[in-house]
């Protein structure tokens, strides 16, 4: 084991990396061998993108409030938010395509500002600002679609259609390379860029960075603001694949989207991230989900496994902490 | 140092006292339909299990912890019991006592994962949050006993009826029991050892540790208590609702908690009160109940209850920031 | 005076790396007030924590009321009567006084605890005592000095017969130490042993009966108070050890520029009114006992804390002293102060980060062209470093965590030398280094200096103070009580100062 930590390749990927994408072919495998023709391959590793795709976004985006030690659960909520009031604005009020995608982007910023300004600047428990503006969007939401769900235009649409685009181009996966891109795009933020760098040593010591002489409330401020952008962005891939979203609901995706992040080896303690554990992470939770599905199960299932997976994440997580210490 | 201020008008829980009267007063001036007995009954009628589940939730609080599984919990107990009734012949009391008994175990699973296992308590009530709520979607909306029914009995533990049809007489009587319940769990947080080891706890832990408390064992115990009213709720969450639905209750636990906060529970931990709870959970039942006469959608009480929970807590914890100078 | 209560008798006690107890002896009579003096680190507080059974001993013997007794917990000492009032007071401010001193033995009454029967063996416990303090008050209301009285209520319930205080009046204002020694007169009128550790010369004088004085984890000697004079005693605690080559005249240029000055800066009860000057090249020893202030100092001329009123004045680029406003590490860093925390691991560095990224921290808008960090150069800036620095590490990219404490010093010293910072302030720069390092630090100190770097040295070591200083501050109890140049530096003169010995 120590010598195959030791092997220049196994290092530069990562040994947990190599594990997870492991696991990932394992978990594809035994689906395939256990359900047969129930699990058609190209289907499925379709609609396990297409899940990837916006749960992705969810995930990327939360791995920086918790690389500085928070937490963001109201990222589902607020990802539905945004969906809903753009969407609204484009069915009801006649706002064109590529300006209610922007407002759609623009809701989820306005969420991460609100988030991160009470938990850095007034000192709120990120828990506790969590369970607010996940009510708070909810709440939103229902009051301006006055509770009706938003079906955002299909492909077929002549005028706004081309939007899937994002998703899907005859065929070509757009999705996967946008995601990847982005994923490129937060690795290069959180590592290569002055605020990643703050962000993830804020997370490991906060009080050294701040006798450095560094604006550690603005950093900390800043991650939420990323992650509620993100869910944004992830707004607009959830449309753009399942069309329709209702009020009122969001919450199970908060989940998924923190298991991607843990299982991919982002500590929940903060100052330890990993984007590249994010992705493959993500895959895991989505293939999970579909695999569940073709079993005949239903969303309870996936959730109590979700939940146990979170768990026992955590407490690896915490313990290894511990021993090391 | 100041003198100590022990005026009944700075104690926060006499505040929030005027302002249920005061809301009483805005919404009845403001709405006719509001001043009827009727309301009352279905204020009253929908504020005990949202009650029960503060009164619970309160003792993780006062420890600085915090129990997000109450909600699904409630839904997934109160859909068991169902079930056993309805498919299996099971008596509505032994269903109740199965209902408390299934808060008991999430409750003590919270605790193990909190007090022994260390980890963060959002985290973890969050999964059992996920796991409660996949439970309850295994099973199907089963409605409890309707009042005429066989085992319908059991409303009259909430709301005794007498006479039938439109003129029957209906009170309120479940409001005397939970009287008697703040009362009694006001009298365990501040004269029993319990009580004093859960404050203990979430004032200075180490300091509880030293004097030779088994904290661990009582850390757990408050989560058992707080799943033990969770149980007691579902009881009266399935006198109420018609048809408990499976995969719902998410969200209920915003009231509740925010509840407690309005009632004056410190956001750091180390105070909280029972009667505060108690006061708290019927300015949030007033909103709920209240806003709907006065021409706001319901849909605004929950961005209402999001933006309470802020204010609440702001409020302590600029109170703490005056205090420390 | 009664007969002997407590015997400690060649007590050896060892910690990977330090012989940190060399067979001490020590003993309590019924009825005197013990004083247990030594300068920091030289092994009271171990020697109480092995007879209160939080460290085990290595050897030796402990006798108690004439039988030989060993301790495993602090609660097995309790039972027995041998309680210690900590300095760190370990008390739950949201509880009540009453609820604090039975905490973890309420008397029941059924299911319910038995509240008026613990607010009226309060009461008692107080009128014992003659505090008047109200049992029903929340512990977090009462001052400081009145949470030491419901301390030491608590180690009387406990039925003590050996009572230690750990330096009690470190917080206390001058009243309450007053009533502190009435207390504890009191307690010696009723037979019990008291340890009375404490730096302060005058109280020694006024409230203990012997004093045993400690040095370096040995055993000096006992003497009767009122028989030995200051001196005596001051004598005993620095020894007569030769320091390794103190510095005998300053090094800095006499027309050297000020460039610092700080005026009458209060932050807090722990730094009060202090002014001084600090000039180019100069290093600038704080010397002191613990609690005296110091990082108090520091920590609010740096920014790190609020602070109440005062001047501060910074020499700019120009030359020119200017009055500046600092609210925050980012205002000090802005001038060009660098800090360097006692406890690095919490403070200093970024333990679970490389030493390029600590190197790095305070300067990072040099090494970002355009949007990206410029890995290169951030890897040769630190590199060159490590090199200049002498610092023991594989790469650049190793984990702080994986140095040792020298070495994590040096990597925060490169911080702020990337910084160009101009006035350093290193707060016990040696601490937890071991020797061979702690020379390397010295020279590197030094050599900064030698290149017009102004550095106030904060310390505790005396051998440091008079080895690295050009001028010596003394603190005491959160003011100056010293300001002396090295070439009149004595470690008695010091040390008179230090505890507040202004005849």
């Amino acid at each position: 084991m120590e010598k195959l930590k030791q092997n220049p390749i196994v290092k530069k990927l990562g040994l947990n990396r190599i594990l997870l994408v492991g696991i990932l072919i394992v978990m594809f495998v035994v689906f395939r061998a256990v359900l047969g023709s129930k699990f058609p391959i190209v289907d499925s590793i379709k609609s396990t993108l297409n899940y990837v795709y916006f749960l992705g976004f969810l995930s990327l985006g939360v791995t920086f409030v918790i690389a500085t030690g928070g937490i963001d659960f109201s990222i589902g909520p607020v990802m539905f938010c945004c969906a809903l009031i753009s969407g609204y604005c484009m069915t009801s009020y006649g706002v064109p395509c590529a300006l209610a995608m922007v407002i759609c982007i623009l809701v989820g910023l306005c969420f991460g500002v609100f988030n991160g300004w009470l938990v850095s600047y007034m000192s709120v428990p990120p828990f506790i600002v969590s369970m607010a503006s996940m009510n708070i969007a909810k709440g939103l939401a229902s009051v301006f679609t006055k509770t009706q769900s938003v079906s955002w235009p299909l492909g077929s649409d002549p005028e706004n259609g081309w939007f899937r685009n994002i998703v899907s181009y005859n065929g070509f996966p757009t999705g996967l390379v946008i995601f990847l891109l982005f994923a490129v795009l937060c690795g290069i933020i959180l590592y290569r860029t002055k605020p990643g760098r703050y962000i993830l040593c804020l997370g490991s010591n906060s009080e050294a960075v701040r006798l450095s002489g560094v604006n550690t409330k603005k950093w900390r401020m800043l991650s939420y603001i990323i992650c509620g952008t993100m869910a944004g962005i992830a707004a607009l891939f959830f449309v753009a694949t399942y069309t329709t979203v209702q009020p009122g609901y969001g919450d199970q995706y908060n989940n998924e989207a923190i298991a991607g992040c843990v299982m991919g080896g982002t500590s929940m303690v903060g100052g330890l991230a990993s984007i590249g554990g994010t992705v493959i992470g993500v895959c895991i939770i989505s293939l999970l989900q579909q695999g569940i599905m073709a079993f005949g199960l239903g969303k309870g299932q996936q959730m109590i496994i979700t939940g146990i997976i979170v768990i026992v994440a955590v407490y690896a997580d915490v313990s290894a902490r511990r021993r090391k210490n | 140092m100041t003198k100590k201020r022990k005026s009944v008008l700075s104690d926060q829980r006499f505040i929030v006292l005027l302002v249920v009267i005061a809301l009483t007063a805005i919404f009845s001036v403001m709405s006719k339909e509001f001043r009827q007995y009727n309301t009352l009954l279905s204020l009253l009628d929908f504020s005990y299990y949202d009650l029960l589940m503060a009164i619970g939730v309160t003792f993780p609080l006062i420890t600085a912890g915090v129990d997000l599984s109450i909600g699904t919990g409630m839904v997934c107990y109160a859909l068991i019991g169902g079930s056993l009734i309805r498919n299996y012949g099971c008596p509505v009391i032994i269903a109740m006592l199965v209902c408390v008994l299934l808060g008991v175990v999430i409750g003590t699973l919270n605790g193990v994962l909190i007090g022994v296992m260390n980890l963060p308590p959002f985290l973890a009530t969050l999964c059992s949050c996920m796991i409660t709520r996949g439970i309850g979607s295994l099973f199907s909306a089963t409605p409890w006993p309707g009042l005429t029914q066989e085992g319908g009995w059991f409303h009259s533990i909430y709301k005794l009826t007498i006479g039938s049809g439109r003129s029957a007489d209906r009170y309120p009587i479940g409001f005397l029991w939970m009287v008697l319940l703040v009362l009694l769990m006001e009298f365990v947080l501040n004269h029993t050892k319990f009580g004093r080891y859960t404050i203990a706890i979430g004032s200075n832990k180490e300091a509880a540790a030293l004097s030779g408390i088994n904290v661990k064992f009582y850390h757990v115990m408050v989560y058992v208590v707080c799943g033990l009213f969770v149980g007691l709720a579902a009881t009266a969450y399935a006198a109420v609702t018609p048809t408990v639905q499976p995969g719902t209750g998410a969200g209920l636990e915003m009231d509740a908690i925010g509840g407690v906060f309005v009632g004056g529970v410190a956001a750091s931990g180390g105070y909280g009160s029972v009667l505060g709870t108690f006061v708290g959970i019927y300015v949030i039942m007033l909103l709920k109940t209240g806003l709907p006469y006065i021409g706001l959608q319901a849909n605004w009480q929950q961005i209402i209850t999001g933006i309470v929970l802020i204010v609440a807590v702001l409020i302590d914890i600029l109170k703490e920031k005056k205090g420390a100078h | 005076m009664g007969e002997v209560i407590l015997t400690m008798k060649d007590i050896d006690k060892s910690f990977p790396g330090v012989h940190a107890l060399d067979h001490v002896n020590f003993e309590v009579k019924r009825g005197e007030v013990h004083a247990l003096m030594g300068e920091n680190g030289a092994g009271k507080s171990t020697l109480m924590k092995v007879l209160t059974g939080i460290y085990q001993k290595d050897s030796g013997s402990i006798t108690y009321k004439g039988k030989e007794v060993e301790f495993h917990n602090t609660r097995e000492a309790q039972d027995a009567g041998v309680v210690i009032v900590h300095q760190e007071l370990n008390m739950v401010g949201d509880l009540t006084v009453a609820q604090n001193i039975f905490i973890g033995r309420e008397p029941k009454k059924g299911f319910r605890i038995d509240d008026k029967k613990m607010i009226e063996d309060s009461r008692k416990l107080f009128r014992e005592l003659n505090i008047e303090i109200d049992p029903r008050e929340k512990m977090h209301n009462l001052t400081v000095g009145k949470q030491q009285m419901c301390e030491i209520a608590k180690a009387i319930s406990h039925k003590a017969e050996v009572i230690i205080f750990d330096e009690p009046s470190a917080a206390l204002t001058e009243k309450e130490i007053a009533d502190l020694f009435v207390i504890i007169r009191d307690l010696r009128e009723k037979g019990l042993g008291i340890v009375y550790i404490s730096h302060r010369m005058d109280e020694i004088k006024v409230i203990t009966d012997r004093v045993t004085v400690m040095r370096d984890g040995g055993y000096v000697g006992t003497l009767i108070t009122a028989e030995s004079s200051k001196e005596d005693i001051i004598n005993m605690m620095v020894g007569r050890v030769i320091y390794e080559d103190p510095k005998q005249h300053s090094m800095v240029a006499p027309d050297a520029p000020v460039v610092l000055k700080v005026e009458h800066l209060n932050a807090g009860k722990m730094v009060q009114d202090v002014s001084f000057e600090l000039r180019k090249g100069e290093i600038l020893g704080f010397s002191g006992l613990m609690g005296a202030g110091r990082t108090e100092t520091a920590r609010a001329l740096f920014g790190a804390d609020p602070k109440q009123s005062g001047k501060i004045s910074i020499m700019g680029k120009d030359g020119q002293l200017r009055e500046v406003t600092i609210n925050s590490p980012q205002d000090a860093v802005k001038y060009g102060i660098g800090y360097l925390s006692e406890d690095r691991r919490r403070y200093g560095c970024v333990v679970q980060k490389s030493c390029i990224e600590n190197t790095t921290l305070a300067t990072m808008e040099q090494y970002t062209s355009g949007l990206l960090i410029n890995s290169a150069k951030e890897k040769e800036v630190t590199e060159k470093y490590i090199k200049e620095l002498a610092t023991k590490t594989p790469s650049a990219d190793q984990l702080v965590v994986n140095l040792s404490g020298g070495n994590q010093q040096k990597v925060v010293i490169a911080k702020w030398l990337t910084r160009d910072s101009d006035i350093l302030i290193f707060d016990e720069p040696t601490r937890g280094i071991d020797v061979g390092a702690k020379n390397e630090i010295y020279k590197l100190m030094n050599k900064l200096a030698a290149e017009g770097k102004s550095i106030i040295m904060i310390s505790s070591e005396m051998t440091e103070v008079l080895r690295m200083s050009d001028r010596i501050i003394i603190m005491c109890e959160g003011k100056v009580t010293g300001n002396i140049d090295i070439s009149e530096a004595t470690q008695e003169n010091i040390m008179n100062k230090a505890t507040r010995n202004i005849d």
